[in-house]
Formats: C-alpha cells, structure tokens, sequence
C-alpha cells in the first residue's frame, strides 16, 4: 500500500501553508517531516488525517482517492504535541474510544487496551482520570490509543515536544522501540519534529520542508551529510550550522584576516560569494588558534554554547563540556576545514566533505 | 494606612451587604405583620413592636374565591415559560456557538463574527420596539395570552445569552479534542455528542443560569402579551400591587416569588471562581 | 475543519431566531409608516408623516430620551464604581469570602418589578422605614411624588438591583487576571494604591468597556421599574423612552405612530452605543 500526494497547496490566508507538496510514501517506512515552527508540517499532517482539505493537489491512498473520504472513515491515526486526551473518560476509556467506535466486541477490546497499555508501559493506570497524569504519561495514553487502532497510517505531531528533556530521551527510545517492532509493517508512520537530532536518532527517510514547501527528500544521513542548500543545512542542524561569507584564493579560504588551507573537496571553487558552512561542532577550542571574542555562553545540559565573534563574522561553537566565560573574554579556536561545506551564493549546496557534488 | 484601608474595606462591605438585605428583612418582617402594625405607625421587630401571624403566607394558597391570592398557577405558568424556553435556547444557542466556534462560514461579506454578532445584538434590541409588533404578530396566529406565544418571545430574550456564553466557552476548549474524535472513527454529529458536550458541562451550566436567570425576571413581555388566561408570576404580583392587597400578602407573595433563584446565585458564585465568565465580556 | 455538518449545527438556532423576529423588524418598519390607531385599524399608508411628526411636534419623546440617556448613564457609571470596588474587595481572601459573594449576587436574582414592589413600601411616605427613621432627624421627604426625588429613588432602586451585575462581571474579570504581572509589583514594592493604578486598572480595562456596554445596553431598557415605582411620574418626570413609547402604543394604541418611535430610538440606541464604545475604547485603552 502506499500514499501519494501530488502537488498538495494550502494557502487559507495570504501564505502559504503548504505549496505544490508531492510525496510517495510505502508502508512499513518511517517518515519524518523536518521543519522549523510554522514550515507547514502540522499542515500537512491534518491533510494526510483529512482535517483540511487543500486548495489543490490530490492524495491517493492505496490506488483510492483520499480525498473523498472523510476523516472518520480513513482509519488514520494522530498523536498531537499538546497531551490531546478525552478529559471525560479514565484511561481505559480513553484508550478504547476508538475500537467502541468500531463496535468492537467488549472482550476484545478489553484484551486490545490491555495489551497497547503494556506496551506504553501503563498497566495499572486504567481507572485513573487523565487530569492525575503526568505529561508523559498523558502522552502515552495518546500514543496508546493510536496504537490500539492498527491505522494504516500513523501521524505522529511532534510527540515529544512538551515534554522535559529527560522524558524526551526516554520516551524517543521507547517510540524507536515501537516502531521496529514490527508494528510498522503495515503502517506508513509520519513523524514532524524541528529537532534535528531527533530526526538522526529515528533514522528514517526525512522530508525538509520549509514555508510549505517541500525542500529536500532522502534518508536521514543523506540529509545530514549533504544538505542540498544552505536552508537545509541551518533546518537539519542544531545549532544550525555557521555560515562564513569567504574568499578562496590561492587554494586558501580567507576571512576576517584569517588564512585556512583549502581542504580538496573546496580548493576548485573560486567564485565570487561563496559562503562557507561549518558545524558548530566542528569547530574546537585550542591554545595556538584564532582569536575571537565571546559574546555570549549559554550552558545546555552538558554542552556549553559560544557564540563569538570576530569583525562582522559570528559562529556558534559547541563544547561538550560545561565551561564558564564572561562576555568579552578572548578565546582561541580551531577549523576542522576539511568537514566544511561550500554554498553558491543562491544557497545550493556547492562541495560537502562526504561526497556531495564537486567532492 | 494599611490599617485604615481594611477598616475602610470592611465597613463598605457591610454597608453594602446592609443595603441588599434590608428591602427582604423589610418584606419578611411585613409579611407577619396585621393591619394595625402595619398602618398605626412603622414597627419593625416582632414580638417586641408587633404580635407576628401567618395570616399573609396563608393566603398565597388559598383560591381567589375564599379570599386568597392565587399565586400558585401564575408560579408554575412562570416556571414553566423560564425552563421550556432556557431549554431551547440552550439547545439551539449551543449547536449554532459550536458551529460558530468550529467552521468558517463565509456568505458574500458575511463572516463567523458577523453571525455571532447577529445572535447577540438582539440583546440591544429593546423589548418595546419589539412588543408592538409582537403583539399583533402574536394576535395574527391566535398566540396571544397562551404560553406557547410566550416561549417564542423569550427564546428571542434568552438565545442571545446562550449564544454569547457558549461562543466563549467553546473557544476556550481545544479543538484537537474534536478532532481526535474525528480521527477516532465519530462523524461531525458523534463527535460533538460523545465528546465536546460531556466536556462543556460547566459552560451549559452558567449558560443556563444565566438563561433562567433573565427568563424569570422578565416582566414586560408578559405583562404586554397576556391577559386573563395565562398569568406569570411578576404580572400578578403587580396586578396584586395596584389593587387593594394588603401590604403582608404582597410581601409574603414577593418573597415567595424571588426565593428560587437564590440558589441561581449560589450555582453561579461556585462556577465563577472557575472562570467560566471572564472571555465572553472582552 | 470544513463539513457540511456545520450548516446542521448553525441553521437551527439561526432560522429559529430569524423566523420568530423577521415578521416583527419588517413589521414595525411598516407600521410605522401607517396611522394605526384605536379608529382607525390597518396598514395604510401616510409616508413619512410619523417621522415628520416625532422629529417636529413631540419634545416629550426628546425629553424622555434625554432622562433616560440620564438616568441610565449615572446608573452605569454608579453600578461600575460600586461594583469595581465590591468585587476588588471580596477578590481576595478576605473573612466570610463566598458568603459575602453571593450576597451581593443575590439582587441580580430577584425579578425587579417585584421587588419594585417592596420598595415602593420602603419608600411609603408616612409607613415606610426610610421616613421613620429621617424623622428622627427632622426630614420627610416625598421619595415617589417630588419630581427629583422620584428620580433619585429610580436610581436608588435601579443601582441596588443591576450593581451585582457588574460586580459579577467584573469579579469574573479579576479572577482571570494572569498572576505574574501582580508578582513583577510585589517584588518592586509597589504600594496598593499604585497596583491597582499600575496594574489592575489597566488589566481590567477591556473587561471594563465590556461590563459597561452591556450594562448601558440593559439600562436603556429601564422600564417596568419605573413603571411600578413611579409610572412615569409625578407628572412625567421619570417618563422613560420605552415608558413613553409603551403609553402611546399599548395605552393610546397609537401604534403607528409608537411603531415609528420605536424604530428611531432603535436607530439611535445602535449608533450612541456604537460612540459609546468607541470613546471607552479609547479612554481605557490608551497605551
């Protein structure tokens, strides 16, 4: 079975929500949508649920049009950032809401619930009301009673979003779990996020999408390694990669006064504003390096970010390390040149260090 | 400072609470009262200015024909009115504020604020502009002086207040809730029953209160657009006003008729501090 | 979401109020155009002479306008004060929080012809309470047959029966306040009387606009109290628009004639309240 959107556009207001969206998703894959707040993904989501209807474009879901079908009938299944819960109803009922829908058998259901409660680690909260959960465990409600469906698609809307740090890890594990188990054989799973690291972690053919629009396709490592423009590169890093405008001359990368040798993959381009991207964990503190100034350092977990700054050129630098800096401190840092990427001046992805075009 | 402003707080509180009680200790010392204490001079406590009897609360009962006042049937006549039509304004108001609340409408210019607008500006309407009209549309179907002609009108009264309350109220529920019905397998119909009503209890509740709340106290309406067949409580109350009731009977008939809704101000003090009010008034 | 369910939703409550109103808006549109009397019963047809008439020969609709602009203006503006001060003071803990709540809820409750009634023997010149007890200190005074006293005890009963109204608004206003606005005074050390300027105040001030609009609203339908307290009287010095219009129409059965001055003050009702609004709008909104 598989879902093909074609040329999906969405425009309520004055923007776009979605712009000429086109996919072709197979069962038994995970997908996920990677995009900032606002890019869409929500959007696309209630259309694939059959919430909105879009202005144009078509969907077809196992050689039918989907877009005849009403929500109620596309046995889909959506698991909201917000804890989305049946405030009325304990647990139990919540989780069996939708089979009572189908006028399922009362033995069965309860076998079903009590089987998806297991897997979401909930047994024994059955009677509880939702109101007595805590986040976590309200969104494993959420994700239990879209599991106890057996939907053919699976939609799942920034899961983790609202939950603390430590509940994330946890729970992502968990999802990782579920989905390998075999539960995703005869699913499509669609998972938003805006976090980059979660998009590596769950390892699944990632779709970028911006402002609606649909920016790069393929496997979370393609992405990762070659982004194929500079939007990419900022949307599927965390923090988003640094982009330094330079000059390569000589077969060195000049900036702010600053003489790189070119690393192969780069010392071809010569073209005028290039700019040169880095991750800020490419990027490392050395005693015999160049000086910049600390503009700000914000401790994250056990990471500490710098943001500095040299003439009109500012980058993040990422530590795995909690360290402490004043504003204004000096600092001295090192390049790993040879991981940076090279972008054409209207953002297309020039050179990458794994292989990406000129390589 | 701080001292002389909780005096200060404490003493307009009690003058306050002095002002609202003291119209309904008045009635209820009235009410026990006879012709003599009433009319040979102003006496105020019983027992010690006056001799107390039941002889006004006992005429409430008792039929016009042994010298009673009647007030039973104009009670029921009322309560029925006030509930029927809060009743279908409630119902009617709610489905159209989810409607309002959910779906974009768009008809030319008109817009889902437009409606809502609609519904809740036949509150500035004011009810001689429309009981003129009313009245002889009422008389032109033969519904004048009957209950049903009544409701009608009250259902233009009170929908508005549904309207506006319920509006507020279901924007304040997340509409992923509906939605998750949705995706759960219930139709638009099913999702609404199943879900956003069980959840919208206390929204359906001060919409009520307040729903009867402006049902019972409505005079005018009644007192245009009936005459002898059907009676509501107010209208009777001051017909007793204008005759030659005496003051106890008219007091223990007053108090009598406003009592009811005081457990209204109990249902609507304990959803306040819910805050269940507050959006609608923006 | 976007279902043809939605239109089974709105159109029950739409048509229902539609089909009960649009027979007596179009109606009274006409009427007014007709000289409906007592005489002379049926929808003929005189132009604009009703118009003509009220806008030309009759000050005592123009007057019994302005007392109730007055009256319901100095009733609103009253029940706010009051009612502000009420609810800011039983919004926090204080001793005997609910009891005092419902207490002063319990006015709204009471059907206000009927406690009319009660006040009318409140007010009694020679057996009421009020007389007794200012005669101790020498006064008697005509509460219901001096004109400006009439005036006085309409707005006495009126702010007793309609201040719980606002204070309830108001209440439900304050206690939707966010806290932290609240926390950033206590932790500057700012005294009572600058947060309830600095803060408050300004918070309420678009539940404010929102309480008294829908009291001026209400207000302009005074009617039945005055028509039980006072009548209109003495003489027509607590005569109401509805009041008069209600004399005219369903007294005289002038209903032509009634019908063209309701549609008017209809009119007029929209557009000073719309102004009304939009002065508060500005006044309490400043940034």
């Amino acid at each position: 079975m598989e879902l093909v959107a074609n040329n999906l556009s969405y425009k309520p207001d004055d923007q776009y929500h979605l712009n000429e969206v086109s996919f072709n998703f197979q069962e038994g894959n995970l997908y996920t949508i990677l995009g900032r707040t606002l890019s869409g993904k929500t959007t696309l989501l209630k259309t694939i649920a059959g919430l909105l209807t879009p202005d144009s474009g078509e969907i077809e879901f196992d050689g039918k049009n989907f877009l005849k079908v009403p929500v109620w009938e596309r046995n889909v299944a959506m698991v909201y950032q917000q804890f989305i819960n049946y405030p009325h109803l304990n647990v139990f009922e919540n989780i069996a809401f939708p089979l009572k829908q189908r006028k399922i058998d009362q033995s069965i259901i309860y076998e079903k619930v009590m089987d998806v409660l297991k897997s979401v680690g909930l047994v024994g909260f059955e009677k509880r009301k939702i109101q007595e959960l805590s986040g976590g465990q309200q969104q494993r409600v959420s994700l239990a009673r879209s599991l106890v469906k057996n939907a053919k698609i699976l939609l799942l809307d920034e899961p983790l979003v609202n939950l603390d740090y430590k509940l994330r890890e946890q729970l992502r594990e968990e999802f990782k779990n579920l989905f390998s188990k075999g539960l995703a054989d005869k699913t499509i799973l669609i998972y938003s996020t805006t976090d980059p690291r979660e998009t590596m972690e769950l390892n699944g053919e990632v779709i970028v999408l911006d402002e609606g629009k649909v920016l790069q396709v393929g496997p979370a490592r393609e992405i990762f390694e070659n982004p194929n423009s500079l939007k990419v590169a900022e949307i599927s890093n965390d923090p988003p990669m640094n982009i330094i405008e330079a000059k390569i001359l000589d077969n060195n990368i000049k900036f702010e006064g600053i003489n790189l040798e070119a690393p192969q993959h780069l010392s071809k381009l010569t073209e005028d504003g290039l700019k040169i991207g880095l991750r800020s964990s490419d990027i490392e503190l050395g005693e015999s390096g160049h000086e910049f100034e600390v503009e700000l350092a914000e401790i994250i977990g056990s990471e500490t970010l710098l943001h500095l700054k040299r003439g009109d050129t500012k980058i993040i630098v990422s530590i795995e390390e909690v360290l402490n800096f004043k504003i204004h401190d000096k600092v001295k840092i090192n390049f790993k040149i040879d991981r940076a990427y090279a972008f054409h001046n209207d953002g297309k992805l020039a050179s990458s260090p794994f292989g990406g075009l000129n390589g | 400072m701080s001292k002389l402003y909780t005096f200060l707080k404490y003493f307009f509180i009690v003058f306050w609470a002095v002002f609202v009680v003291a119209p309904f200790l008045w009635a209820l010392t009235t009410s026990f009262k006879d012709f003599q204490s009433v009319n040979g001079g102003v006496t105020y406590i019983p027992w010690v200015d006056f001799e107390p009897n039941l002889e006004g609360w006992k005429v409430l009962i008792k039929s016009p024909a042994r010298g009673g006042v009647d007030i039973v049937e104009p009670y029921f006549n009322s309560l029925f009115v006030t509930c029927t039509a809060s009743f279908i304004s409630i119902v009617l108001g709610t489905l159209s504020a989810y409607a309002l609340s959910r779906y974009t409408f768009k008809a030319g210019l008109v817009k889902n604020n437009d409606i809502t607008f609609f519904f809740i500006s036949q509150r500035i309407m004011p009810p001689i502009v429309l009981s003129i009209p009313f009245f002889l549309f009422l008389s032109s179907i033969n519904l004048l002086d009957s209950l049903v002609g009544l409701i009608l009108v009250y259902i233009v009264l009170l929908m508005p207040i549904a309207v506006w309350i319920m509006v507020d109220f279901f924007n304040k529920v997340p509409r992923e809730i509906d939605e998750t019905a949705l995706i759960d397998g219930c139709n638009p119909y099913q999702a609404f029953l199943k879900v956003v009503l069980p959840n919208s209890i206390s929204g359906l509740i001060v919409a009520g209160m307040f729903c009867i709340i402006f049902g019972w106290i409505d005079f005018f309406f009644a007192f245009i657009l009936t005459f002898t067949e059907v009676q509501l409580l107010p209208v009777k109350i001051v017909a007793l006003n204008s005759s030659v009731t005496p003051w106890w009977s008219l007091s223990a008939s007053a108090l009598v008729s406003v009592a009811p809704l005081i457990i209204v101000a109990f249902i609507v003090e304990r959803y306040l501090s819910k805050g269940n009010l507050s959006g609608a008034i923006k | 979401m976007n279902f043809k369910h939605k239109y089974f939703f709105l159109f029950p409550g739409l048509f229902v109020l539609i089909g009960i109103l649009i027979f007596p808006i179009i109606f009274v549109v006409r009427l007014s155009l007709s000289g409906w009397n007592s005489y002379n019963p049926g929808l003929d047809f005189i132009g604009l002479d009703n118009y003509i008439r009220l806008f030309t020969d009759d000050p005592r609709f123009w007057e019994s306008f302005f007392r109730l602009s007055f009256l319901s203006v100095t009733t609103v503006v009253l029940q706010y004060v009051i009612g502000f001060a009420l609810a800011h003071m039983v919004w926090k803990d204080i001793k005997f929080k609910r009891f005092f709540r419902v207490l002063f809820l319990v006015p709204m409750m009471t059907t206000p012809v009927i406690m009319t009634v009660i006040w009318r023997t409140f007010f009694h010149e020679s057996l009421g309470p009020v007389n007794d007890i200012l005669s101790n200190f020498g006064f008697s005074p005509k509460w219901l047959t001096d004109p400006a006293l009439a005036k006085l005890t309409v707005i006495i009963v009126e702010v007793w029966q309609w201040t719980p109204f606002m204070f309830l608004l108001l209440l439900a206003g304050l206690l939707s306040l966010p806290k932290e606005p609240f926390l950033a005074a206590a932790i500057d050390g700012a005294s009572p009387v600058r947060k309830f300027i600095y803060v408050t105040f300004p918070l309420m001030a678009p539940i404010s606009i929102g309480a008294i609009i829908i009291r001026l609203i209400e207000a302009s339908k005074i009617m039945d109290t005055v028509y039980v307290l006072t009548s209109g009287g003495p003489g027509t010095s607590t005569e109401t628009s509805s009041f008069y219009i209600f004399i005219k129409g369903l007294r005289e059965f002038q209903m032509g004639y009634a019908a063209s001055m309701s549609f008017t003050y209809l009119i007029i009702m929209i557009i000073s309240l719309t102004i009304i609004a939009k002065v508060l709008t500005k006044l309490l909104l400043k940034e």
